[in-house]
């Protein structure tokens, strides 16, 4: 395999280079602008691969170049949560590849158009919200060395050391491996409070993997559009009173990514 | 760096959605594809990392002790009133001039978003875009 730091050189010709990528599905009556801008260097033109009350938002992919530049995952997540904000769409995982609009309408929305048009419905009117909370460091850290008196007395211990001290670092680790054990059960605890503040406007949750190991929460809402300000004034208040320990963030509304289900064939 | 969501035009507040944000949702959620076609699914090259999983190490471990060490060196500087502006500037504060700021800064965030819920109603057609 060929590799060139020119990029848009012509690939070679009599090898076919061109897929289809796939960002998700929409409802068929969902039209695409000129401007809206897709995967690859430069930004692929968006369109749409139709069949019957449905259609892929697809755009032309050179295969025999990498994919997964910044550009390219900002211009997936950005083309999905736009749509998501007129219509409801199915998002597909970056990365998602076939080789022609043929095999994109009769092997992707044919035989599985009831599942894919089922789940649309069940979207429609509702979005996805993130919140994520992440630990201020210095607060968290005086929570810990307040709360655990093992943390404060190897904090104390290794206060009094000289620099350099070899020993220290046995006494770092500990320190360090307790603090990270006591930020988990923190972390523990608030999601499970943020999940109690948020489900009466939510319609599903779901409690996503610590990104960072200063994460507080994260969570992916599914959020009714007529109780999304409901939501906010309840995280507002959260907020509130995390101030100072927490900084909580709202993103969205995005697509459904953590909603959508994939079933197995025939499943 | 354009993002969608700060379309409402209020003025304050820090952008709602970054590239980690992104890679936490596009790499890790949605519908996988291979779930549904086999036959013409065309591998390509992901330049993109694996969804991050956090692993606590050593090193993790020692950079939480350094902060600690940090933390009794910022706790002996607040004695000296020059420099607790700075030390409110790195958000290391936790008087309640800070707590106020981190309020505000919720709010800010609120009311950043506020647009978002207010798409430009298409009775009939719908407009995917990207801005």
């Amino acid at each position: 395999m060929r590799t060139t730091s020119d990029a848009g050189q012509a690939v070679p010709s009599g090898e076919t280079a061109l897929g289809i990528y796939v960002y998700g599905i929409v409802p068929a009556d969902v039209a695409v602008t000129d401007t809206a801008k897709g995967v690859g260097d430069p930004p692929a033109k968006v369109h749409l691969v139709r069949y019957r009350d449905l259609a892929a938002l697809a755009s032309d992919v050179d295969v025999s170049q990498p994919l997964g530049r910044p550009e390219d995952l900002l211009a997936h997540e950005q083309l999905l949560d736009g749509a998501a904000k007129e219509a409801p769409v199915l998002p597909f995982r970056f990365g998602a590849v076939l080789q022609t609009e043929q095999a994109v309408e009769e092997e992707l929305l044919a035989p599985y158009h009831d599942e894919f048009a089922a789940q649309l419905a069940e979207f429609e009117g509702r979005a996805q919200f993130v919140a994520k909370g992440r630990y201020r460091e210095p607060a968290i850290l005086r929570e810990v060395l307040a709360d655990d008196a093992r943390a404060a007395g190897f904090r104390d211990e290794l206060a009094g050391r000289p620099a350099g001290d070899p020993a220290a670092r046995n006494l770092q680790i500990r320190l360090g491996e307790i603090i990270n054990a006591a930020i988990d059960g923190k972390r523990t605890a608030d999601t499970r409070q943020l999940g109690d503040v948020v489900a009466p406007y939510c319609v599903a949750s779901n409690v996503r993997e610590p990104s960072h190991e200063l994460d507080a929460a994260h969570v992916a809402l599914l959020v009714d559009t007529d109780r999304v300000a409901d939501l906010e004034h309840a995280l507002g208040e959260l907020a509130g009173t995390w101030a100072g320990r927490v900084e909580l963030r709202l993103l969205g509304p995005m697509a459904v990514y953590d909603f959508v289900s994939a079933r197995t064939p025939g499943g | 760096m354009t993002v969608t969501q700060t379309a409402g035009g209020a003025a304050a507040g820090p952008q709602p959605t970054g590239l980690a944000d992104v890679i936490d949702t596009i790499l890790d959620k949605g519908l996988v594809i291979d779930a549904y076609v086999r036959v013409s699914l065309v591998g390509i090259e992901l330049l993109t990392v694996d969804a991050r999983i956090v692993i606590a190490s050593v090193d993790t471990y020692l950079r939480f002790a350094e902060a600690v060490g940090r933390l009794n060196i910022e706790d002996n500087k607040e004695t000296l009133p020059e420099l607790v502006g700075d030390i409110e500037e790195s958000g290391a504060s936790s008087k309640a001039k800070g707590a106020v700021r981190g309020a505000l800064d919720a709010a800010g965030e609120k009311f950043g978003r506020g647009g978002d819920a207010e798409p430009v109603p298409q009775r009939r057609r719908r407009h995917a875009d990207d801005e």
